[in-house]
């Protein structure tokens, strides 16, 4: 019932992206797992450049792992959240998957406006999105606000800037380790030529 | 137990010349009231059934597809949307009360679909030609299903799917409830409805008779197809198998 339905909205998402398709035909017949640790789907790619969902003994010719921690990072779109997901098996495949699903848009007024009709889902669509410019908006203002208060108010975050000569100095250290190693080494061969 | 000369008709024991004799005579008597029993058995869940065979087929515009057993002609209608023109779609069937239905219905679509009556265990088609096989509620009547899915495998193409869908085992906590449907209320059903309750006791009792999921899988792995998967639907009322011709 659910993979039923989940291959519904997969083929229903791919057919709104039509480009979709001619990226993955490649890889048809291969499949994929991501494992979000709490859950696992596992989406297997049609002949005809499609996604459903797998059956019961699918074996995945590639895997990838994403931390519950790190999904409100990346539907924020952020870069670096990227780097912290593991892949196994079939690098290739995934990456490509992951492009795919990064550049695939659900058009939901063009479905709204099979119910609605065009001009009510084009205004539901203009006031959802400016409800999410506002909400993403007043997100980062409260964050901002937050951080300002945390690092002069009550200093508990470090400044960027702490950090950044924080780092500097560990690189110096570093170095200086460096070389004191080399200056008790060659001491110790100085000794032992001796 | 059978020997090599008897087989499984229902939950008697006939001899394999007469396994097919007898289902024949079990679909000539129900043809005509094939769907509407279809529907009212499975509260027509037997039509999502097949859309969702259809839809993870992988067909697209121009394939070749060859639907087995394929009866009323359900699927051939499906298929026949998905390859369009250029694309070409065989129904099969081994009655030809049912074929004739089947024929009818894709006549009154105004689909050129072609309607051949042929024996799944010798399929009159060259090795490596259709791009989707697919069989629906038909593989537990044939008698001799292994040589039925080696044919079917023969006429694929390299990269070809064979889709599999049937009745099959279903999930544990379940199957008291579905035992009683099946022996007590879809017999009644068949009496009331097709005026034939011995053709629907047959068909409950082959249910329970067909390979469960993980045996059919190990069938078509045997038959020589790869990647073998299936999707239970319905609790494991219905199970999808796919594999691949590599």
């Amino acid at each position: 019932m659910l993979k039923s339905l989940s291959t519904k909205l997969l083929q229903h998402l791919a057919a709104q992206n039509a480009w979709s398709a001619s990226v993955l035909k490649p890889y048809a017949g291969k499949s994929v797992s991501l494992d979000f640790v709490l859950f696992k789907t596992d989406l297997v790619i049609l002949e005809d450049g499609t996604l459903v969902s797998a059956g019961e003994t699918n074996v995945a010719d590639a895997t990838v792992h994403i931390p519950p921690s790190l999904l409100p990072r990346l539907l924020a779109k952020d870069e670096t959240a990227k780097m912290q997901i593991r892949i196994d098996g079939d690098t290739e495949l995934a990456a490509t998957l992951a492009k795919v699903f990064a550049e695939m848009r659900w058009d939901y007024e063009e479905d709204l406006s099979k119910i609605v009709g065009d001009v009510p889902a084009y205004k539901i669509g203009e006031f959802a999105r400016s409800s999410s410019q506002t909400i993403q908006q007043t997100a980062i203002n409260l964050a901002e606000m937050l951080s300002e208060y945390w690092q002069e108010e009550k200093p508990t975050l470090a400044k960027k800037r702490h950090i950044e000569q924080f780092n500097h100095e560990v690189d110096i250290l570093r170095a200086d380790v460096d070389r004191l190693e080399k200056r008790l080494n060659k001491l110790n061969n100085t000794q032992i030529l001796s | 137990m059978t020997t090599e000369h008897n087989t499984h008709f229902g939950y008697k024991t006939v001899a394999e010349s007469e396994k097919a004799k007898k289902v024949a005579e079990v679909f000539h008597s129900v043809a005509n009231k094939y769907d509407l029993m279809n529907d009212v058995m499975s509260a027509g869940m037997h039509r999502g059934w097949k859309r969702f065979a259809v839809s993870i087929s992988g067909v697209s515009k121009g394939d070749k597809v060859l639907d087995i057993a394929g009866g009323s002609g359900d699927l051939s209608r499906l298929f026949a949307q998905k390859v369009g023109a250029e694309g070409q779609v065989i129904l099969t069937d081994i009655n030809a009360s049912m074929l004739g239905v089947g024929r009818d219905r894709m006549l009154d679509a105004g689909l050129n679909v072609p309607a051949l009556q042929c024996d799944a265990e010798k399929l009159p088609f060259p090795d490596n030609y259709f791009d989707c096989v697919i069989v629906a509620f038909g593989l537990r009547n044939m008698t001799h299903k292994d040589l039925a899915l080696a044919e079917m495998q023969r006429v694929l193409k390299v990269g070809g799917r064979l889709l599999v869908l049937e009745f099959s085992k279903v999930w544990q906590p379940l199957s008291k409830i579905y035992d009683a449907y099946s022996f007590k209320l879809l017999p009644l059903m068949g009496k009331l409805l097709a005026k034939d309750a011995e053709s629907y006791q047959y068909l409950a009792e082959s249910i329970r008779m067909h390979p469960d999921q993980e045996t059919l899988k190990q069938m078509m792995l045997d038959a020589g197809l790869s990647k073998v998967d299936y999707y239970n639907l319905a609790a494991g009322v219905v199970a999808l198998h796919k594999g691949y011709k590599t």
